[in-house]
This record gives C-alpha cells, structure tokens and sequence, in this order.
C-alpha cells in the first residue's frame, strides 16, 4: 500500500479535491508509521530490558499480577514508564536557549520517523517506493545528526556539548563505511529502490542457499558486517555509545531533558534501531523474501518473514550493547577510518570485480 | 602490516567469546538468576546466637509488642526509655471494679487508657523490658517468638501509622468505669 495506493482508493470512492485527498493518505501513512514506531519502542524497550537481565543472571521486569505490580513477568512494565514519563515535569534550563531546546528532540525524531517512509514492510507494505529509495534514507537518517547537536548546543551543558560534538563526530565518521557497503550492494543490484533491491534478491544461489546479497559473494558477506557494525555506531548504542556516556557524560546531549521530551529521545534510539536493521534486512538479507525460494510467499508472508528478520537484527544489535564495553574516543575514530574505511573500499573494489567476471 | 591483521582478527575471536558467554547465560536464566522477589519470596534469617546463655541476650531488636491484658500500668517502662517514646495513661478505677488479672496472677488496678508507642523515635535499646514486672513489654521474636512472631518489616506510607496504640479500652468503657458510684480509694 504506497500513499499512491491509497490516494487512488480515495479518488474511486470520493471524487473531490485531488490535494485534500493527498493529504488526508499522508496523514494516514504518517499515523501507520509512527504506530510502528511507537509499538516497536514499546516491544523493544521490554525485550532490552529483559534480555540485558538474563544475561546478567537477573530476572528484568517482574510482577505477580497486575496492579502496581506492572502486570505478569513485568509485561506493562513498558506503559507504566510511558504513563510515568507523560506525567513529568518538562523542565526547561534557565540559561537554554528556548526556542532549540524545545525543537531539538522532535528533529531527531523525525529524522527517524521520515526515513521509514521508504522502509518496505512487505511486497505491498510501502508508504512510498520511490525509485531513490537507499539514497532517501541514507540521506534522511542522517538529519537526526542536526537534532543532537541543536540539542546539546541549546542546553547550555559543558556535557551535552561534549556528547553533541562526540555524536556528531561519530555520526558522520561511521556514515562513510557504511554507505560505501551499501554502494557495493547497489553494485549488484543495479537500482536505488528499495522493493527493487529485494526483488533482486529472489530465487537461490549454490543451489541451496537463498539468493540474498549476504550470500551473493564472499565480498559484500564482509559488507553486510561492515554495515551493521557502522550501523550500530550510526544509532549511538553500546559500544559506540560515547555521547551519552552515562560514567563519563551524565547523559550527553539528553543530560538537560525530562519527560515527554526525553521520551522522543528514547523514541528516535529505538526508531534509528528500526532503520538501521530494516536497512540491513532490506539491502543484505533479503527484505520480506522467504529463506526458502517459492516456500511461503505472498504478502503476509512476506510481512512476516521481514519482522523475523528485523526482530533477528534488533537482538543482535541488544546483544551487542550487553556484551561489549565501550569504546574509548580515540578507538572509536581508530575503527572508523583505519579499520572499516580500508575493508569497505577494497570490498566495494571486489563486488566491482565480481559483478564485472562473475556477472 | 602483520600486526594490524593481528590486532583485527584477535578483536573479532574475543568479541565472539564475549558473544558466547552472554548468550549462554541468557538462556540458563531461569537457573542460575540471583535476584530475589523480596515481597514473595524472603531469604531465611540467620539464628541469632551471641554465646551467651541468658536468653535476654539473644534478644532481636526488632519491634517493641505489649500484652496489653497483663500490664498493670506500672509506668516503670516509659520511666525507662531514654528517648521517652513510651506513652502510657492510667485511669485510677472503683475499688470494686474488677479489671482480671495477669498472667502471673497480679490483680490489676489501673485502667491503661493510652499506651503508644512510637517506634519512629525508640532506639531499640530494650531499656523498657528489663524493668517489667509482668513481662509485658519485650521485643518480638526471638527468645519471645512464641509469645509474638519476629516482626521486622513494618514499613508505613505515613509517619503517624509508625506510632503503636496498645491500649485497648474505648471511650465508652472508661466513662462507663470511671463513673461508677465514687468509693473511697487507696493510693497506689
């Protein structure tokens, strides 16, 4: 269902305005996408929460039953903090500067919330298949990036300015390897759309193995590391979670906000998570394609198995972030460019190569 | 050049064990968890056994209890604590007014109106229960277990709720009392 759809669904039922009616498919796609990203929030926080206490040998969120005992197995425990969080007081720092302080949480927001405008649920699920898509998010989810450092700048905070220029940093660092794995995706897909990229994907390579672009060649196998690893540094979560530090930083850029402000931080983590892995899915392993050529395709299925695979990735990357400590300034930067920028050049030298003997 | 492959592939194999050894334990969670769901489930406490033989001392400091059916409103107690957070009223009575007696076989004599005590102030010091006649006021649990079950858990919401009220005569019954025809009384 792209807006276009929906748009001509409109047109066949009430015959007015074409604008009104643009807009209205928007609004309705608008809706649909932050759900995802509130629900995906909701499920995300409670699954970190309790992953991250069994592998500590603790139990996470628990409760006997509902009540103030945040439900079975601590299962509201999610919405009692919602609820918690919407009830705070929104503190705004004397000396901030007003007007960016209060923005700032919602442009990070939409730095996320926008680039999921291209994020292909399934073979129909799309707001908008645009034929630039990869190059959209890529280009979009780097916005978020202007949200942290007006964020920083505007608390008037010697560490939120530390972590504003520390994720700024590292942003940018981390988006060179991690679209150069990308480019070398596009090399064998030959399209920048992203139902495009996943239709290529079809069918089997080895006989056996299903035809995704992790599987294509040994190349972009060492790419699609490549861009998670860049990835997870891309969504500032351990171990790349330098600017907001919580030993160092307090809580570098968010150090200044509560409540509902606060919230839309934790909101955009969890929905650059979402980007992330849905790129990684949509551009290495396959998107809605089924792990078995022609076994339980269609388009719920199709749905299905891009929400296994999504949920796959988002516990990697929880697994991650409960395992390794952090990196240091210095390290970090070491990684960026003297260690994934060499291996994503000489990948994408390779798929080059492949793509031109192997076809 | 050497090195700088070194260096990478070490990195990858120990991030991998780190990879493992958090997996591991997330799926031996239920088994090996160290938390305990305090309201539900309690560690056992440990005897308390100081060496000595006397009872008294292997005393709890726990929460002061009072049988207030075997007090005879003696006072010795709210005389005894340090911080005075023992507050006892005791109505003078008819002579004919029979008030029971103790366990030990004392006749009562005085009716106990008012007997708070305010366990946000008391030190634990067990100053109180030494001078007991009746062995009335002591700390639960403990040597006292039978008497009263170990309570050590009495947290409240509110301050006041921390302030114990014994007594257990109402308004009525020291009206009805203290108003019987007046008889000539000893003094104590």
């Amino acid at each position: 269902m792209t807006i276009d759809n929906i748009i001509q669904w409109f047109q066949s039922w009430f015959p007015v305005n074409v604008m009104v009616l643009f807009i209205t498919s928007v609004l309705i796609a608008a809706v649909v996408i932050f759900a995802i990203m509130a629900v995906n929030a909701l499920v995300a926080v409670y699954a970190e929460r309790k992953i991250s206490a069994f592998m500590q040998d603790r139990v996470g969120p628990m409760g006997q039953g509902p009540g103030l005992h945040a439900g079975k197995w601590g299962l509201l425990q999610t919405i009692a903090d919602t609820i918690k969080l919407i009830l705070k007081e929104d503190i705004i720092p004397k000396a901030a500067d007003k007007k960016l302080f209060i923005i700032a949480p919602f442009i990070i927001f939409l730095g996320a919330f926008i680039a999921l405008a291209a994020m292909p649920f399934g073979p129909y699920l799309i707001a908008s298949d645009m034929n630039i898509g990869i190059f959209y998010i890529l280009a979009v989810s780097s916005f978020g990036v202007i949200g942290i450092i007006l964020a920083a700048w505007s608390s008037d905070n010697k560490w939120s300015l530390y972590g504003g220029m520390r994720s700024a940093a590292q942003i940018i660092s981390y988006e060179i390897p991690a679209a150069l794995s990308l480019v070398s995706v596009l090399l064998l897909t030959s399209t920048l759309s992203m139902q495009g990229i996943i239709q290529s994907q079809a069918g089997t390579v080895w006989g056996f193995l299903p035809n995704w672009n992790i599987f294509n060649n040994p190349f972009s196998f060492l790419a699609f590391f490549i861009y998670f690893i860049a990835g997870v540094a891309e969504t500032n979560r351990t171990p790349f979670d330098i600017p907001e530090a919580e030993s160092e930083l307090v809580a570098g850029f968010h150090t200044e906000y509560s409540g509902m402000r606060w919230a839309f931080f934790f909101l955009s983590e969890y929905g650059n998570m979402l980007v992330v892995c849905g790129l990684t899915v949509v551009a290495f392993l396959g998107g809605w394609q089924s792990p078995i050529a022609g076994v339980m395709e269609g388009a719920w299925w199709g749905l299905f198995w891009f929400l296994t695979k999504l949920t796959a990735t988002i516990f990697i990357m929880i697994w991650f972030r409960w395992t390794f400590p952090r990196l240091r300034v210095d390290q970090l930067m070491n990684v960026a460019w003297k260690i994934l920028l060499p291996i994503a050049l000489f990948n994408l030298f390779g798929v080059a190569i492949w793509t031109l003997l192997v076809g | 050049m050497k090195n700088y492959f070194q260096n990478i592939w070490q990195s990858i194999t120990t991030l991998l064990i780190g990879l493992g050894i958090t997996i591991k334990h997330m799926f031996k969670a239920r088994k090996g968890n160290v938390t305990l769901q305090y309201p539900e489930e309690k560690w056992p406490r440990p005897e308390r056994n100081i060496g000595f033989d006397p009872k008294n001392y292997n005393i709890i400091r726990s929460k002061l209890h009072v049988d207030i059916d075997d007090c005879i409103g003696c006072r010795k107690c709210e005389r005894a604590c340090p911080v005075g957070c023992i507050k006892i009223d005791a109505l003078k009575v008819p002579k004919e007014t029979d008030l029971g007696l103790t366990s030990s076989g004392t006749t009562k004599r005085l009716l106990i109106s008012r007997f708070d005590i305010d366990m946000t102030e008391c030190m634990f010091c067990n100053l109180c229960t030494y001078p007991c006649p009746e062995d009335c006021i002591f700390m639960t649990g403990g040597p006292n277990s039978e008497k009263q079950p170990l309570d050590y858990e009495y947290s409240q919401y509110d301050r006041s709720r921390l302030i114990f009220k014994f007594a257990n005569v109402t308004k009525n019954d020291i009206r009805r009392i203290t108003t019987a025809p007046p008889v000539q009384q000893e003094i104590l």
